[in-house]
């Protein structure tokens, strides 16, 4: 809600200053947006009133104009279609500076010279009208400064509107809010004790409202001799200094009223209206309207129509129809002030898509009883403007909603704010801003509200009235005393923390994308068509395209990001990113949520070591490995094993893949991103993954931490060194010693891993450091001997190895 | 025998003395102090000296002994630093360390783990509910009917007619007090979404809900909880203040600002020239609510709060604008 500090004080005087203003209405639950001063730059732009206009003899869309600026005479070269002798018009003279940062000064255009410049509105930060050069109001004196004349210092005040205070969305709204901490007294326009009884006795047009439910009160009256033309510049300017473009005096006042009291007002050509008559009710099926947007709309059936005796003429509380607007040539308007039910106004809005002034105001609640003190205002406005209104006319009430009578108890508002209130100064407080109260007993007050105070339904809104009028920074601050209890941790999100911990601790930085992505992303990631992966939850209103689905895999999100980083030269990459993915449930309303972790390695091992140090080691999938081999450790999941697989990933590597499974369960994977999917992607270097269910590793059990007595006897180590097939994994030669069953073994590890010139071509040799140990005794040669033994001789076997020399 | 020894100990000294490194410490130690060393050989000479003359030498012969091993001792501690101090040949130490790499949560997770610690030290439990949530939770549930004006402050991202991504963690208010009873104290942190996208919106978000109910549970202590989270979220110099807003699901409903933490109140862009900074959403438990869970509000009040995250964390750092955080870019994690 928009209103300048000039126009507050048509109503209320305003006793403090603006910053104490703003603050006190802020303070009292009207939030001010912004403080703006208005014109308070402009200089050096007088009113000058042009002579004549002499076509440029150079150019053919500038003319020369003559202006007189109080005594002096100048040539101006302006090139605005409207210049025409007589026409007052703002001139910039030279020196002067424009809201846009124009600076004036004299020189030649064309050829010819120009002593200033004739502004338009906008030129001076008026609006943004910048059609031509302003045409002020013929009764300003040429020569005036222009912001004493049009009287343009003014300050702007914005207020952001709670949805629950629809009555201050008008300036006497605001005016009353501020009486009330001022402590001095409203100033209507109209007393309500002048308002005309409207009785509908011979008025030359009919009022049917059939849909009574959707509008409680329909009041209007007819003003004939109506001459359409411009406003005044004191209501223009009230427009103007609130951004809205004035466009005729009719319209202009029915703003302006709605804008002072709330009540939204609508002015129709009573010429256009069929039959003299108008009826409120639900469109018909298949019935249209042209908006004066100059849109045509498809009605609803269940959308409240203002018709005349054949056609809709508005979409009620909405917009007028383009069919009865008042245009120059109207000299008869009948005005609409009614009151209409919010929801069926807001459904119309939303339907239409259409959001005004006035459904803003009736989809959060006029006062019922505004209409007919609106209706008068406008009236006597255009009464003014020199037109006649015809005796008496209509104001159809139906079912007007009485404000409630509320019982506050004062034990209860003193329990709920936590401090305490005589029946005296709750009275005190309501009372200030126009609410009824009496007091029933000790402990119980009987409060009206007032009726423009719509939203007062309910004993805890007194609360808040009173908490507000307080001020909240009154009541004191305790705490709570509430008995001792243990709140219980949850689980999964603890070993989620862990998890993070853990990915931090190996050097990776967390990421957080938009739990949505595109659905080009599955293609990207070359998905098959029937890939579970693919079954998503989809957004009906996503912001962008590539925003449209619900993610299934954390995947793509962090790709992007290496992308992202890649593209800005940050090529050593360790992300992680612990998220929800989100699967559509069948027969479920909600899809189900799970967790996942998802890390992606790419560029240097070590980054943020000086390349002296590591060399450029790059990172492979033994680092991804090491990653899951770590999680698994800390979180004592010994039983998941990590294996290669056959299994096709869609973009993964063939035959670079890694499973993480516990017996028929997959847990995950680690893999490398294959060339196709990085150039999807845009990347252009090696990247590599971890893919973690989160879900199915919190299902498994994890070991019991359990403490081992610390040897008390020396290991042994022993090396062994075999020719094996190329073919035979490394680690299997580990598992198959680990699992040989031999009492004394303790560890093995393979330090060494070699093809070369001294190796047959399809072989290669594996040394292997076997650590043995006894719980007993110190271990001797020969008995570390005769278990090396086997355990060679098993290995040979096994793998058809040859013993090499180590 | 006496000058014997005597002698012994003055070779043995000048002998150590001249010492310089470990396999001559050896080379003495076997010398003079080994078991067929010099020393033990004058010593089974004691048995032949004359009984009165005996304890006089043998003390003497055990004195030189203890001296001698001392000495060496120390001989050999002195050698043993000099070896360790040495610096080996060929490392520079001007040059930067090596890095063990090391990773950080992301500010967002930073500031949230934060929120929740504290909340956590008052003994609120945790719970996190469903990013996409009914239209029931999400409003009808916080009286917020349909065609309310209020859902316009809810940019709204819509799956169907009934299902949404939840455009606040508000949900679990009404998800916990449905199956549990009073007395509660418990924190909902998650994501949340917004269809708007600009310099200060992105269309996820995080923020944390926190509601307490009891019997007797005040504006009063509203405050007081609120005003110890501003206290050790920033510190127990910010200046905080309530002012009236509203929410359909309290009431009366709060705002909570606190002095701006960039410009300390002189006005800046941040505070929009006002000093204040908004950060907190609050207010007492609508009845409405309550109606709807089955809990009389006669007999029990409470209150709720709300804030958003990414918000703190950009005051908190001076991060001036919000589509950083889901970049992820390394040159932003790395700061925080």
């Amino acid at each position: 809600m928009k209103f300048t500090l000039d126009w507050l004080k048509q109503y209320v005087d305003v006793k403090m200053t603006v910053a104490e203003l703003a603050d006190r209405l802020t303070m009292a639950g009207l939030e001010v947006d912004a403080v703006e001063n208005l014109s308070q730059e402009l200089n050096k732009v007088h009113v000058a009133e042009i002579l004549e206009v002499r076509s440029h003899p150079d150019a053919d869309r500038l003319v020369l104009c003559d202006v007189a600026v109080g005594d002096e005479k100048k040539q101006i070269v302006c090139g605005a279609p409207n210049a025409k002798a007589g026409m007052l018009s703002p001139l910039a003279l030279p020196g002067a500076v424009l809201p846009g940062g124009v600076k004036i000064k004299k020189g030649k255009i064309r050829g010819q010279v120009s002593e200033g410049m004739l502004c338009s509105a906008r030129d001076l930060g008026i609006s943004e009208d910048h059609q031509g050069i302003m045409e002020l109001p013929q009764d300003l004196t040429p020569g005036e400064d222009i912001v004493q004349a049009l009287n343009l210092k003014d300050i702007l005040i914005d207020v952001d509107l709670t949805p629950n205070r629809p009555d201050c969305a008008s300036v006497i709204g605001i005016g009353r809010e501020v009486a009330g901490f001022c402590n001095s007294r409203l100033k209507q326009p109209i007393d309500p004790a002048e308002l005309p009884l409207l009785t509908g006795q011979g008025v030359p047009f009919s009022v049917d409202v059939q849909s009574v439910e959707d509008c409680p009160r329909y009041a209007a009256r007819l003003l004939t001799g109506v001459k359409v033309g411009p406003s005044p510049w004191w209501l223009q300017k009230r427009l103007l200094a609130i951004g809205l473009r004035p466009i005729n005096n009719i319209v202009d006042i029915t703003n302006f009223v709605m804008l002072e009291t709330g009540q939204p007002l609508h002015a129709f050509d009573f010429k256009k209206l069929t039959g003299g008559k108008i009826v409120v009710r639900k469109a018909a099926s298949g019935e249209t309207i042209t908006t004066l947007d100059g849109q045509e709309r498809e009605l609803e059936t269940d959308m409240l129509m203002i018709c005349d005796a054949e056609k809709p003429v508005a979409v009620a509380g909405v917009m007028g129809g383009a069919n009865s607007e008042v245009d120059p040539e109207t000299t008869e308007i009948l005005l609409e002030s009614a009151c209409f039910d919010p929801i069926s106004i807001r459904r119309t809005s939303r339907r239409l898509k259409l959001n005004t002034d006035a459904s803003f105001r009736f989809e959060r609640g006029v006062d019922p009883q505004g209409a007919p003190l609106a209706l008068e205002r406008a009236v006597r406005l255009i009464v003014d403007g020199g037109a006649q209104v015809v005796d008496d006319g209509i104001d159809a009430c139906y079912d007007i909603k009485e404000p409630p009578v509320l019982h506050l108890r004062i034990q209860r508002i003193c329990n709920l704010l936590g401090m305490n209130f005589t029946g005296e100064e709750l009275t005190a407080f309501l009372s200030g801003i126009e609410f009824d109260v009496k007091q029933l007993d000790d402990n119980t007050l009987s409060v009206t509200p007032p009726s423009f105070r719509v939203d007062i339904e309910r004993e805890i809104d007194l609360v808040e009235e009173i908490a507000r009028l307080k001020g909240y920074n009154e009541i004191p601050s305790t705490l709570p005393i509430v008995p001792m209890s243990f709140p219980e941790h949850d689980e999964a999100r603890d070993l989620r923390k862990q998890l993070a911990n853990i990915m931090t601790s190996l050097g990776f930085y967390e990421a957080i994308n938009y739990s949505f992505v595109a659905e080009k992303h599955f293609d990207m990631l070359n998905l098959p068509e029937n890939d579970h992966l693919r079954q998503t939850v989809r957004l009906r209103n996503p912001l962008a395209e590539d925003q449209n689905v619900m993610r299934t895999t954390l995947l793509p999100g962090l790709l992007e990001n290496v992308r992202h980083n890649v593209n800005h030269q940050v090529v050593d990459i360790k992300l992680f990113e612990i998220g929800k993915v989100f699967h559509p449930h069948a027969g479920n309303l909600l899809p189900d949520e799970k967790f996942c972790l998802t890390a992606v390695l790419s560029g240097r091992r070590a980054p943020g070591s000086p390349v002296i140090h590591f060399k450029n080691q790059e990172t492979d999938l033994l680092d991804a490995k090491g990653v899951a081999e770590t999680i698994l450790r800390e979180l004592y999941l010994l039983q998941i094993e990590l294996l290669p697989t056959d299994s096709i990933i869609s973009y993964g590597v063939a035959g670079n893949i890694i499973e993480l499974r516990a017996n028929e369960l997959v847990i995950g994977y680690c893999g490398q991103i294959s060339a196709k999917i990085l150039k999807n992607f845009g990347i252009r270097q090696e990247v590599f993954y971890l893919d973690l269910d989160f879900d199915a590793l919190s299902s498994l059990e994890q070991a019991r931490k359990k403490f081992s007595p610390l040897p008390r006897y020396p290991a042994v180590k022993w090396d062994l060194a075999v020719l094996v097939a190329d073919t035979v994994g490394g680690g299997e030669i580990l598992k198959a010693i680990k699992e040989a069953d031999e009492p004394l073994f303790e560890h093995a590890e393979i330090f060494d891993l070699f093809h070369g010139d001294h190796i047959e071509s399809g072989k290669k040799n594996v040394a292997i450091s076997i650590t043995y140990r006894s719980k007993e005794c110190t271990l001797d040669d020969e008995t570390v001997g005769k278990a090396h033994q086997k355990m060679t001789d098993m290995v040979l076997s096994r793998f058809r190895g040859q013993l090499r020399e180590v | 025998m006496e000058d014997e020894l005597l002698g012994l100990k003055n070779e043995a000294s000048t002998a150590l003395a001249a010492v310089e490194n470990k396999s001559g410490l050896e080379d003495f130690r076997v010398k003079y102090l080994g078991r067929k060393g010099l020393f033990s050989a004058v010593m089974r000479k004691l048995g032949q000296v004359s009984k009165e003359d005996r304890p006089r030498i043998g003390k003497l012969a055990n004195q030189i002994k203890q001296d001698l091993e001392g000495n060496f001792s120390d001989k050999l501690a002195a050698l043993d630093s000099q070896t360790s101090t040495t610096p080996k040949a060929g490392i520079d130490l001007t040059l930067p360390g090596r890095h063990i790499p090391f990773g950080k949560l992301h500010p967002v997770s930073q500031i949230m783990d934060e929120v929740c610690g504290i909340f956590e030290g008052l003994g609120f439990a945790v719970a996190e509910g469903p990013d996409v949530e009914t239209d029931f939770y999400n409003f009808e549930a916080l009286n917020i009917p349909p065609h309310h004006p209020a859902r316009d402050m809810h940019d709204t991202f819509y799956v169907d007619d009934k299902v949404l991504l939840r455009t606040h963690t508000s949900p679990m208010q009404a998800r916990i007090m449905e199956t549990e009873r009073p007395p509660l104290r418990v924190i909902a942190p998650g994501k949340v979404y917004r269809c708007d996208s600009d310099i200060t919106h992105t269309p996820m978000f995080h923020q944390v809900e926190g509601f307490l109910v009891d019997r007797k549970i005040s504006f009063a202590d509203l405050k007081g909880v609120l005003s110890v989270f501003v206290a050790k979220m920033f510190d127990d110099k910010t200046a905080i203040r309530f002012r009236p807003s509203f929410f359909p699901f309290t009431e009366p409903s709060a705002e909570i600002d606190i002095g701006c933490v960039i410009c300390h109140g002189k006005g800046c862009r941040v505070c929009k020239y006002s000093g204040w900074l908004e950060i907190l959403g609050a207010g007492l438990i609508d009845p409405e609510v309550f109606h709807r869970v089955g809990y009389d509000p006669e007999e029990y009040s409470g209150f709720a709060f709300g804030l958003g995250i990414e918000r703190i964390a950009m005051l908190k750092y001076g991060i001036n604008d919000i589509r950083l955080y889901y970049e992820n870019d390394l040159r932003f994690l790395t700061q925080f």
